[in-house]
């Protein structure tokens, strides 16, 4: 029973991390671009709920689906005012474009809400705290459920978008060869900012979520970060479902390791990372990539 | 031409021989010194640094007329920098204080990856150096010192808190609340977590207390199941743990989503909850958890530098910036109390050896109270000259005392007898 309870509570955290987790592996899809700053991204998006929050006293659900669309819209601007620029740079520019954004937005946080740490946990509600003991071992919290529910639905919304809509296939099509897809008429600029835009909002979904869990401050977002970024590689690089299936492993491989030592928690995460590393690519061919 | 070619080699040379006469006369006095503070200002550790803005304005003014010492007038700069919360920047800002402004006395405050990095750069570059707000025993210890040797630190200066104003602390404090005296905690795998688990846990077990310890954690972790559901099963009515305050906040709402917080009866939590806006953001579930101050308003002492009351230092920071007042004020704006009395003790500020002297023997009044280095605190029965220890006084954070959304209401005294006890320690209810 105590093993469950653990494995159950993994998939709680797993769903959250593959949330965290989604942005990321959108925009290395698309684009190619492994983004620095989207663990910072997702705490502006908290701050932006934060702010809707204080200043009307609406749930912070309610303050979420607010702030959504203002997300959208910054995501755009920021592929056509700085990501599009970096791009033409070559692969490693993105990636310097990204660490820059990552310090500027961490100190125009600490600017305008001084280090204080926030949480949105309060204005959610009763939601945060409860739970259902459905045997004496075996809780389920609220907030695991719907975190769980919704990442399934923002995952599967996803991949129906890109299997069955129009704009999905042109952004695969881009995704594929951005060169090629001008050729037929597709606007890869609005296609990129499309896809950055949707990339940022489900990072802003990933830091509502953090703030909602825990606490955060203008520095929390490096920390979460790394999680997401395992996520991704443990599900394959790019691959949606995989992003899902990838997290929901990371979060139960937390939550057994702390069951053998509580020390072992993160450690068995990164151990299940190196595992799907080396059995995907092979030592031999992760170091070829190195030396290449 | 020939006239403008005087005058820039003219220039040049003037820098030259002020130079060496600066530092041909360096124990001679030159009319100004120089105080560098350190502090984190950005970085994980911000909030320590929160208060300096205010702290550094009254400190100016009270200093802008200068220092009268041994006869001569000195006026008084005080460079302050951002260590940033990282050790490598601090230890760089130090070592920039001292030799490009040649700082004739460092001050540095707020957690071991700020203070301990420019207490070696001064030690090391033979500049007086005072610090505070790193528990005493991770700044002497943490640094190379052996216990029950002698000090290996001549230019250093610390006073804080250590592990045994927590262990007086818990057990005033714990005693007021029925408890099975199981507690439960959970001490990271960092520096003030292994320190704790190595000393306070057997002098809380030599009290009486049983201690549940599940296991260093690693700092980060988002997932504390394997630790309530041991907590749960042990029945542990007293919490304890020195995490780092996102780890807390999420181990304390998983807690609540699985049925722990209904065994606590004392949540007694330290390194986090210093701060009002740590203990709000938890929203409910922080109000009643116990805590421990180094400072508050109501201390009975006053900044002898600035004349300020403890009262009119935590008034004055709401009313000038709107915000509650944090403990941190006290202890920042103790460092500037000690710095001018142990100038004016030194007989000549600009020579540090002097300083060094006088830092000894020094007592000086100070809003987290009456420090006095010819008392130095003891480790393993030898005395640690270069260290005071002061108080952590114990209590509990409540909602609807005041105007703020939570107050600190002090529960206990047993560190420092004249702080006035407001109330006793109610059950934590969460």
């Amino acid at each position: 029973m105590t093993l469950l309870n653990a494995a159950l509570q993994g998939v709680f955290l797993g769903a959250f991390y593959a949330v965290l987790a989604c942005g990321l592996s959108i925009m290395f899809g698309v684009m190619r671009i492994i983004n620095l700053a989207h663990g910072d991204i997702a705490v502006f998006g908290a701050y932006v709920v934060f702010v809707i929050v204080e200043h009307t006293g609406v749930s912070a659900f309610v303050a979420f689906a607010a702030a959504l669309p203002v997300m959208v819209v910054l995501g755009y601007l920021l592929q056509l005012t700085v990501l599009e620029r970096s791009l033409k740079g070559g692969i490693l520019t993105p990636l310097l474009a990204t660490f820059g954004l990552s310090i500027v937005i961490q100190n125009l946080l600490q600017l305008t809400f001084s280090p204080d740490v926030r949480s949105l946990g309060g204005s959610a509600g009763a939601l945060t705290t409860a739970s259902w003991q459905v045997t004496g071992g075996l809780s389920v919290s609220a907030l695991g459920i719907v975190v769980l529910v919704v990442a399934v639905l923002v995952f599967g919304a996803l991949q129906l978008f890109l299997s069955r809509t129009r704009f999905g296939w042109m952004m695969r099509a881009t995704a594929e060869d951005a060169d090629a897809a001008e050729l037929v008429g597709i606007n890869s600029r609005h296609v990129y900012a499309s896809a950055t835009a949707l990339a940022v909002a489900t990072a802003a979904l990933g830091g509502f979520f953090l703030a909602i869990r825990s606490v955060f401050d203008p520095v929390s977002g490096p920390t979460q970060l790394i999680f997401a970024f395992e996520a991704v590689v443990i599900g394959g690089m790019g691959s949606l479902w995989g992003t899902l299936l990838g997290g929901i492993a990371l979060g139960v491989a937390q939550t057994l390791g702390a069951q053998v030592h509580p020390q072992f928690s993160v450690m068995a995460g990164h151990l299940l990372f190196l595992v799907v590393l080396i059995a995907r690519y092979g030592g031999g061919r992760i170091a070829l990539r190195v030396a290449r | 031409m020939l006239k403008g070619t005087g005058l820039v080699l003219g220039g040049l040379a003037v820098p030259g021989v002020l130079e060496s006469c600066l530092t041909s006369s360096s124990s001679t006095p030159s009319g100004t010194i120089k105080i560098g503070y350190i502090s984190p200002i950005t970085g994980p550790a911000a909030g320590f640094g929160e208060p300096d803005a205010y702290v550094i304005g009254l400190a100016k003014k009270a200093l802008q007329g200068g220092l009268s010492i041994g006869g001569t007038d000195y006026s008084v700069q005080i460079i302050n920098r951002d260590g940033q919360s990282t050790p490598s920047v601090g230890s760089q800002q130090a070592s920039d204080l001292i030799q490009s402004q040649k700082v004739d006395l460092m001050l540095t405050t707020s957690t071991p990856e700020t203070v301990n990095p420019v207490s070696d750069a001064c030690e090391a570059a033979g500049v007086p150096c005072i610090s505070t707000v790193v528990p005493w025993e991770a700044w002497y210890l943490g640094r190379g010192a052996k216990p029950g040797q002698p000090s290996p630190f001549k230019y250093t200066f610390h006073y804080c808190f250590g592990v045994e104003q927590f262990f007086l602390a818990y057990t005033h404090l714990w005693p007021q609340v029925p408890t099975n005296k199981k507690v439960g905690v959970m001490y990271p795998n960092d520096a003030d977590g292994n320190a704790i688990r190595g000393v306070l846990a057997p002098l809380l077990k030599g009290a009486g207390y049983t201690i549940v310890d599940p296991g260093p954690y690693e700092d980060g972790t988002n997932d504390y199941t394997a630790q309530i559901q041991k907590f749960i099963s042990e029945d542990c009515q007293i919490f304890n743990t020195f995490p780092i305050p996102p780890d807390f906040a999420t181990f304390w709402r998983q807690a609540s989503q699985q049925g722990y917080t209904h065994h606590v009866k004392i949540g007694q939590i330290a390194k986090t909850g210093l701060f009002p806006s740590q203990v709000t953001s938890l929203g409910s579930i922080g109000n009643g958890l116990a805590s421990g101050v180094y400072w508050a308003p109501t201390w009975p002492y006053k900044s002898s530098l600035t004349g300020v009351t403890s009262k009119q230092l935590g008034d004055g920071y709401e009313s000038a910036t709107g915000k509650q007042w944090n403990q941190q004020l006290g202890a920042s704006l103790s460092l500037f109390d000690v710095a001018a009395a142990v100038l004016k003790a030194s007989g000549n500020p600009k020579d540090k050896s002097k300083i060094v002297d006088a830092m000894k023997t020094l007592t000086v009044e100070t809003p987290v109270g009456n420090l006095d280095w010819s008392k130095p605190a003891s480790l393993a029965g030898t005395a640690v000259p270069n260290v005071v220890s002061t108080p952590i006084i114990g209590g509990q954070w409540k909602e609807g005392v005041s105007k703020w959304p939570i107050d600190f209401v002090i529960c206990e005294n047993a560190a420092d007898p004249k702080v006035p006890i407001a109330s006793t320690l109610k059950p934590y209810t969460g």
